[in-house]
């Protein structure tokens, strides 16, 4: 099972590297960069997503395929995965935003380029979500539809992508 | 003797306002009455004093205060537009407004173009809220993205989908709630 990691400490550290010359460079500023880095840190998120591809037959739920991402971003700043496919090229980009109440707002992008066997005809999907979850909470996308017995008749493969969101742990 | 008119009356006919048949019997009358052509020669000795007095002690007055008013107030001249009026300034002190002003132009491009003004200010609200702004220079927003490994300002990871799985569209795109979608059981 292929398995991307991503990390945003490089990306915080890069900040607070940033943040200690800006210290220089900004003599009323009076934030300790580990203070900020902390800050940082107790804000980022953990954006995990799953994709598989399901076989056609609806009884079997061991998938063919399947990929995981898992990436650490800040409320508001966006991660996006792309899969490649023989005819088909996904994009799905997840902006998790904090809210009030503690939980997430999840603004996802969906784009699906795709060609026709056939015909070589490509057809494009655009879509745009905004869902308010919990942390944990899983959510699924399913970029080219979500099958039906008829589908499955067809032998036609599946696919789905799961995200789920949960606040940044840091490893001891 | 009828009786004499009252003062009032008198006054009146004296300044010729009574209508001409009374007119005529008021002027029978003081033909007539010693009492009432004294009281008409005292109406004239009044009006010839008003006359003398208002000839001359009020008029030279008058005529000197006229003259000063307008001397003060310029008749037939306006006052210029604002667009219109000269400052005049001597050479030193208008060459150093220039070069003030000149620096001053300056200095604002100079900050307005300049891109090397990194900082990361934390601001905690009064409520709990924190709002974090970052301003860090052009490069080293480069060096943060390719450490990101994008070239845009999001994250990607790419996934790579067998060959050998033959993906068909079978509706529109959709997304929700894991518990949306339940699973179909056989």
């Amino acid at each position: 099972m292929p398995r991307v990691r991503g990390g945003i400490v490089p990306l915080l550290l890069a900040l607070a590297v940033v943040h200690t010359n800006a210290q220089a460079q900004a003599p009323g500023s009076d934030t300790d960069p580990k203070e900020a880095l902390q800050e940082l840190l107790s804000k980022a998120l953990t954006v995990t997503v799953s994709a598989r591809v399901l076989p056609p037959d609806a009884q079997e739920e061991t998938p063919v395929w399947n990929a995981e991402s898992t990436k650490l971003t800040l409320p508001g700043r966006s991660i996006k995965v792309r899969l490649d496919g023989e005819n088909v090229r996904i994009y799905l980009i997840c902006t998790p935003y904090l809210q009030d109440n503690g939980e997430v707002l999840l603004v996802a992008q969906g784009q699906v380029w795709f060609t026709e066997p056939q015909d070589k005809e490509n057809r494009y999907f655009s879509t745009f979500y905004s869902i308010p979850v919990s942390f944990g909470e899983k959510v699924l996308f399913f970029p080219l539809g979500l099958s039906d017995a008829d589908a499955q008749q067809k032998n036609h493969f599946n696919i789905e992508l799961e995200i789920k969101i949960v606040p940044y742990e840091k490893k001891q | 003797m009828p009786m004499c008119p009252d003062l009032e009356i008198l006054s009146a006919y004296f300044d010729d306002e009574i209508p001409a048949p009374w007119g005529r019997e008021v002027a029978a009358h003081v033909a007539t009455c010693e009492r009432c052509r004294a009281r008409l020669a005292e109406l004239q000795e009044t009006r010839s004093i008003m006359t003398e007095e208002d000839s001359q002690g009020w008029r030279a007055p008058m005529e000197r205060v006229r003259r000063r008013i307008l001397a003060h107030v310029p008749i037939g001249r306006q006052r210029a537009s604002v667009w219109r009026r000269q400052v005049a300034l001597p050479l030193p002190v208008a060459f150093l407004a220039a070069v003030l002003i000149l620096t001053f132009g300056i200095t604002l491009a100079v900050l307005a173009t300049r891109t090397n003004m990194g900082y990361i200010r934390v601001t905690k609200a009064p409520a709990g809220g924190t709002e974090y702004q970052f301003a860090v220079p052009y490069d080293k927003v480069e060096a943060l993205l390719k450490s990101m490994g994008g070239a845009d300002a999001t994250i990607e990871s790419v996934m790579t989908i067998p060959k050998s799985v033959k993906l068909i569209p079978v509706g529109e795109p959709r997304m929700g709630k894991a518990n949306e979608f339940p699973r179909k059981k056989p």
